[in-house]
């Protein structure tokens, strides 16, 4: 039965970092009411930032932190600000604009595109980093080390939205611009700045995700898409705008994707995860924890 | 000469330039290109009918290709039914798939709609690539299908060169034009419209905006069906990364977005405009600048949504009609502007 526990541990710890990638999109979604469809790819950008400033300086991955978070914040602040904004206030009456939908995927599209143009089609990764292929041995089980540290960061970070949005004066513009876009308006609260600054702490959450993948997962401009459909079914599953969803929707699916293969083809897993997310859709599109929205 | 007689010739003359092509052109790479920019003309059209007149945006629609490929293929390959049929079976199974998919989807709103779209296609894709036999139908998983080009002729829909496959193409998509156009002044029409733009007020005045969206999803994913059965025939293989992939589903809604949504010539428009530049950056600089097409393809998008929301189509018709005014030397009296034509 060992194998069943060592497969839900790991199962676990994979889901939250999905659940991490996923939790910038669902807090640009609980403010902007946009999917963002170019989410994958800025995943991908953002491991790109990590991996060539652990490779520059050496240090350890997490300690690149400190470059990427900043460098995603203001990337995702300018591209709301210069692309996004101008289709958001042509259409600001509608709750969910298709639109953004659509120029996002062409974000999506150049960014890929230009990555592959820049940096080539080859699978990079990070030999030499201390965390790199280490396994923690609990009786005759085998834990990964770098997916621990993915899981820590995840409940930290979470944690961290959850605090900020709570308590900070900007996190309670944030909110309040989300429940009722005019009435915080009338309030003095700068919609669009907020728009920014939602998009911005999303992209950067995006960062710290990147960073707790780069040291054992491979980087190439396509590897955003893995995550891009994988993002949308969690933050669905678990309720669009939902922290604490969004975590324990990426939970579910790490559990399906580590403990479904011990029981048929791995490929049927993923099957598995686009059948419940239909059925999820259907039955409750709010998601499982999700905020009763007026769809 | 009055607008209207040389709006009826320019078609006339549209239609000799099209029918006459092959017997010019007789370069089977450049025919070759031009069969598949018709292929995705009727593509985008056939989607223009969900995602432009019905006003919602569905990023699935390569599921309704591979049914139609997979259908004629595996009819044709393991009974012998001739592939015109098996494309009539491939509609009429994906027409019954659309509707399926419609009746608990048509009721979210719009992002909801594109992810339910996005995760039935892949879904699909998933399953095609994971069974081998469906019961007594070998579907072959990722590998795929192959068609042995052994009986060819116009029963089996399998020809030695390329022109009756251009004249196929060609019929097919002046059919779902014509389709389109009676469509778009009919009834159902109508109701979409109004349905797409105002729900709850078009609801309100006692228009079924449900059946309407259902109709015109069957419709789309029938005529998607019949380009299957034509793409699986053209290139006699087909493999669900091939047919079924995310990205033609992609390619497809965004080549119409570009030409105009809810247009009748926006989606020919934009296959027009985008197809060549897809093709020629692919031949001139795939190997040196791989991806080129696509930063092209997604500026433009980025771009086009940004200045013209409602497609390239509306600035473009402006210039045909002041071109039309100058010739006839009349402006057109007492016609009511519509914007959505």
């Amino acid at each position: 039965m060992n194998f069943i526990l060592e497969g839900t541990i790991n199962g676990i710890l994979m889901g939250s970092i999905y659940g991490l990638t996923a939790l910038g999109l669902t807090v640009i979604f609980g403010v902007l009411k946009v999917i963002n469809f170019a989410h994958g790819s800025l995943i991908m950008v953002s491991m790109y930032v990590a991996y060539w400033a652990i490779i520059f300086t050496g240090v350890h991955p997490y300690i690149a932190l400190i470059i990427v978070v900043p460098v995603m914040y203001f990337f995702g602040y300018y591209l709301q600000d210069i692309i996004i904004k101008p289709i958001f206030k042509a259409e600001k009456d509608i709750r969910e604009p298709i639109t953004v939908i659509i120029v996002t995927t062409g974000v999506w599209y150049i960014l890929d595109n230009l990555t592959l143009l820049i940096f080539g089609p080859q699978y990079r990764n990070i030999q030499n980093n201390p965390l790199r292929g280490k396994m923690l041995e609990i009786g005759d089980m085998l834990i990964s080390v770098p997916k621990l540290w993915g899981f820590i960061t995840a409940v930290i970070t979470a944690s961290a939205i959850y605090w900020f949005l709570q308590k900070t004066r900007t996190g309670r513009a944030i909110r309040a611009t989300s429940l009722d876009r005019e009435a915080a308006s009338l309030m003095g609260i700068n919609q669009f700045k907020i728009y920014n600054i939602a998009f911005g702490i999303g992209t950067a959450i995006v960062g710290i995700s990147a960073v707790t993948l780069v040291p054992f997962y491979n980087i190439f401009p396509t590897v955003g898409v893995l995550f891009d459909i994988k993002g949308f079914i969690i933050v669905v599953l678990g309720g669009l705008g939902s922290i604490g969803g969004a975590i324990l929707g990426g939970i579910i699916i790490g559990l399906i994707e580590s403990i479904a293969p011990m029981f048929m083809t791995a490929t049927w897993a993923e099957a598995i995860v686009y059948g419940l997310f239909l059925v999820v859709l259907f039955v409750k599109p709010s998601g499982l924890f999700g905020v009763k929205y007026d769809w | 000469m009055t607008r209207k007689n040389i709006n009826t010739s320019a078609f006339i003359l549209l239609g000799f330039v099209a029918f006459g092509l092959p017997l010019v052109l007789r370069s089977p790479t450049y025919l070759h290109i031009i069969i598949l920019l018709y292929l995705y003309a009727y593509l985008t059209t056939s989607w223009n009918l969900v995602g432009g007149f019905a006003g919602v945006l569905p990023l699935g629609h390569s599921a309704f290709i591979g049914i139609g490929a997979y259908a004629s293929t595996i009819l044709s390959l393991q009974y012998g039914i001739s592939p015109w049929l098996g494309m009539i079976a491939g509609g009429i199974l994906a027409a019954i798939v659309g509707i399926l998919i419609g009746l608990p989807t048509f009721k979210m709103r719009g992002a909801y709609f594109a992810l339910a779209t996005i995760a039935f296609g892949e879904g699909i894709r998933v399953m095609v690539e994971n069974i081998d036999n469906l019961g007594p139908l070998k579907i072959n998983g990722p590998r795929g299908l192959q068609i042995p080009p052994t009986h060819i002729g116009f029963v089996n829909y399998m020809f030695e060169g390329k022109e009756p496959y251009y004249y196929i193409i060609l019929v097919m998509l002046m059919g779902v034009l014509a389709l389109t156009y009676f469509l778009s002044r009919s009834k159902i029409g109508y109701y979409l419209n109004a349905g797409g733009e105002e729900p709850e007020a078009a609801m309100s005045l006692g228009v079924n905006v449900a059946r309407a969206k259902l109709i015109a999803m069957a419709m789309s994913s029938f005529l998607t069906a019949l380009a299957g059965t034509f793409y699986a025939q053209f290139t006699l293989y087909i493999h669900p990364k091939s047919v079924m992939s995310l990205d033609f589903s992609f390619e497809i809604a965004f080549i119409a977005l570009i030409g105009g949504r809810g247009s009748i010539a926006g989606p020919v428009l934009g296959a027009l405009l985008l197809r060549p530049v897809s093709d020629f950056s692919r031949i001139y600089f795939g190997s040196t600048l791989p991806g080129l097409h696509l930063i092209i393809f997604g500026t433009v998008l980025i771009l086009v949504m940004i200045f013209q929301p409602r497609g390239l189509q509306e600035p473009l018709s402006k210039i045909y009609n002041t071109l039309l005014d100058r010739i006839s030397g009349q402006t057109r009296q007492g016609e009511v502007k519509h914007e959505y034509s």
